[in-house]
């Protein structure tokens, strides 16, 4: 009896196993937050009037609509809303890191998927592969919309193959009950009265182009004398360090355990959410920033439903949804007046926003990059001393 | 003679599965690594396929030789702990009589059934600003405001030699508990004082437990950077953390296997030294 029992629950495993295995072989079937589950509660969250006309509340199936993206990007009243006005059906394919969503568009050669959205580095690569199709900008009505801050970046200086779809951008944030002084931009952080009482992220892009923007550099200096002198420009910080870390360091300074932090605009985000009395600065020596933006791969099997996706998310209302819940930027500018007053302080860029004050955080050649990840150790080296 | 060569070839057939187990997942990677590690990042992403002594070359800036020698100065501070508390705890756990012993077994192996990133997540409970400890030292009059204990070196070397500390306690404990008890008490009937039948009978008879203990603490140590990332808030550059930043941030695989290589050269040559010094042969538990 004992024995059987063994058997079967060897052979659940192994079963296990192998339909793991399967799954992966079909990468456009992986998930699909838009089939089941939302089928689901389609019906208690959205009343159809939101999203579809009354006088067509079913229309015909116009096939499937392949999104490949991280996941949670888009909230699920948007996604039902989309499928329910325009008749496709989503397939909504995940990826968790740019590199992996590269390559699985190469082995696909440009197809099937309809629509990316990836991070604006990783384009530019896409971009000189032959991967990316040109956006047929006739079929988006809402194109307008986009805010023009966030147009014409490295990643496609012309606008023909992106749009933009949220922003990180590099922000302080302090809590000014336990920071006795006004924090205006990065050169305040090496002030002594933040000692030990910083934390910032481990992305040393990001840091280290702090030292450089303080010195009135370019984040994206190819410059090795230029980055070195940041680089000892950055270490003389390192007494204000408390900590380095990538996740949840909106926890540390939500618990006292620093009193200011350089960190990621989601987690600059929750932290608002949480304490809205934080103080959230646009640093004076410049703002630098990511996009995240989405691109129909050049064999898209469906570029017709990638571009009715663009124009359902470039609508004012349908925006304002996605970057509420996405708790990015928004690089949508008629839905800024629509996101609601609670978010839209550290949502959107304030009005009289310099853009010319503004850089990407672009690619930068093999050497510089060498150089910012061997400071970058020397830096943490020094935080531990 | 037949009948010895069948057996022989049945057992190979029966332990075919490791040899190839070992190869494909072991040597393999191994290889792989090797290899990587002479090539050379290309601009965007991935490598090209070509010969690069450069990576080995990097490791010796003064900046990656710090951070070798960082890597060694905690791996030994951890081990000089964990010898201090485990070894004579193992000693005398195996001298409690054996339900108690047991017992204390027991009580050491139910940590285990957790996540050892879970435990250490519970000294941050521990040590965090205004945490246990702060407000028990507040409450005891002994600190006035918070120690802010968390993120400093300190916390880093006590959540070591808390996740290795086991590891001496048993190969200790194995060792000691094999101890033949009579030659002390012979040993101190000859007139031996008590410090002197541990030194001469009990210490040296403890030895290849105790020393597997240090070598059971001392490898990882080198490589365990999570504790470093989780208690001293990424300050403390190790090799591992290095290797995983130029995995994930760099994307410089070669580096990364060059690093990996070198750790693991270093590793090796200090168990090759250590067992020439110490001419241990025989290690408790350890061929």
């Amino acid at each position: 009896m004992k024995k059987l029992v063994y058997v079967l629950l060897s052979l659940v495993l192994v079963t296990g196993l192998f339909a793991g295995c399967g799954n992966a072989q079909n990468p456009a079937q992986e998930v699909a937050p838009g089939g089941e589950a939302a089928q689901e509660d389609a019906g208690e969250e959205n009343s159809p009037a939101d999203s579809a006309p009354a006088e067509n509340p079913a229309p015909e199936n116009k096939g499937t609509f392949t999104l490949f993206t991280w996941e949670g990007m888009f909230p699920q009243e948007v996604l039902d809303g989309f499928e329910q006005a325009t008749g496709y059906k989503i397939n909504y394919s995940v990826f968790d890191t740019d590199e992996t969503m590269l390559t699985k568009l190469e082995v696909a050669k440009g197809g099937d998927y309809d629509l990316v959205i990836a991070d604006d580095y990783i384009i530019e690569t896409a971009i000189a592969q032959n991967l990316v199709q040109k956006i047929d900008k006739s079929k988006i009505a809402n194109y307008a919309n986009i805010n023009s801050a966030f147009q014409g970046q490295f990643y496609d200086p012309t606008d023909e193959y992106t749009v933009p779809y949220g922003s990180g951008v590099q922000t302080i944030v302090y809590d000014p009950e336990r920071v006795d002084f006004e924090i205006t931009g990065y050169s305040d952080l090496w002030d002594e009265r933040l000692a030990d009482n910083i934390g910032i992220i481990a992305n040393y892009r990001v840091i280290n182009g702090m030292a450089l923007k303080t010195l009135g550099r370019s984040y994206n200096t190819n410059d090795l004398a230029e980055i070195r002198e940041a680089g000892d420009k950055l270490i003389t910080i390192a007494p204000n360090i408390r900590l380095i870390k990538d996740d949840s360091l909106e926890a540390e300074l939500l618990t006292g355990e620093i009193a200011a932090g350089v960190m990621y605009t989601s987690q600059v985000t929750m932290a608002k959410l949480e304490n809205p009395n934080l103080k959230v600065v646009f640093p004076k020596e410049g703002i630098g920033f990511g996009i995240m933006a989405g691109f129909i791969p050049s064999n898209a099997p469906n570029s017709d439903a990638a571009h009715a996706f663009l124009n359902y998310i470039l609508d004012a209302q349908n925006g304002a949804k996605c970057f509420e819940n996405l708790g990015y930027y928004s690089t949508n500018a008629a839905a800024d007046e629509l996101i609601n007053p609670d978010y839209k302080e550290f949502l959107t860029l304030p009005e009289d926003f310099e853009q010319d004050n503004m850089e990407m955080i672009g690619n930068i050649s093999d050497e510089a990059n060498e150089l910012h990840s061997t400071i970058w150790v020397e830096f943490t080296a020094a935080c531990g001393q | 003679m037949k009948v010895k060569n069948r057996a022989a070839k049945s057992s190979l057939l029966m332990a075919m599965p490791m040899y190839v187990f070992t190869i494909l997942f072991t040597f393999g990677p191994l290889i792989y690594m090797f290899a990587l590690s002479f090539m050379r990042r290309q601009a965007t992403w991935g490598v090209i396929n070509e010969f690069y002594a450069g990576n080995y070359l990097r490791i010796l800036e003064p900046v990656f030789s710090g951070v070798f020698a960082e890597s060694f100065k905690l791996a030994l501070i951890t081990t000089f702990f964990v010898t201090l508390f485990g070894y004579p705890f193992g000693y005398f756990m195996a001298k409690l009589p054996p339900k108690h012993k047991n017992r204390a077994m027991l009580l050491m192996i139910v940590p285990f059934w957790t996540n050892s990133l879970m435990r250490l997540y519970g000294w941050i409970i521990i040590f965090r600003s205004n945490g246990i400890l702060d407000s028990v030292l507040i409450a005891l009059h002994l600190s006035e405001k918070p120690l802010r204990l968390l993120y400093t070196y300190p916390a880093v070397v006590v959540g070591m030699v808390y996740v290795l500390l086991p590891f001496m306690i048993y190969s200790v404990y194995s060792s000691a508990e094999k101890l033949d008890w009579s030659l002390v008490e012979a040993a101190r009937d000859l007139g031996a004082s008590k410090t002197y039948a541990f030194l001469t009978i009990s210490l040296r008879l403890t030895m290849p437990g105790l020393l597997s203990g240090i070598i059971l603490t001392f490898i990882p140590s080198m490589g365990l950077y999570f504790i470093a990332d989780i208690l001293g808030g990424n300050k403390v550059a190790l090799v591992g953390s290095i290797i995983q930043e130029q995995l994930l941030r760099a994307r410089d695989w070669p580096f990364a296997a060059a690093l990996s290589v070198a750790l693991m050269a270093a590793t090796s040559l200090t168990l090759y030294l250590y067992r020439r010094i110490t001419r241990s042969e025989d290690l408790e538990g350890l061929v």
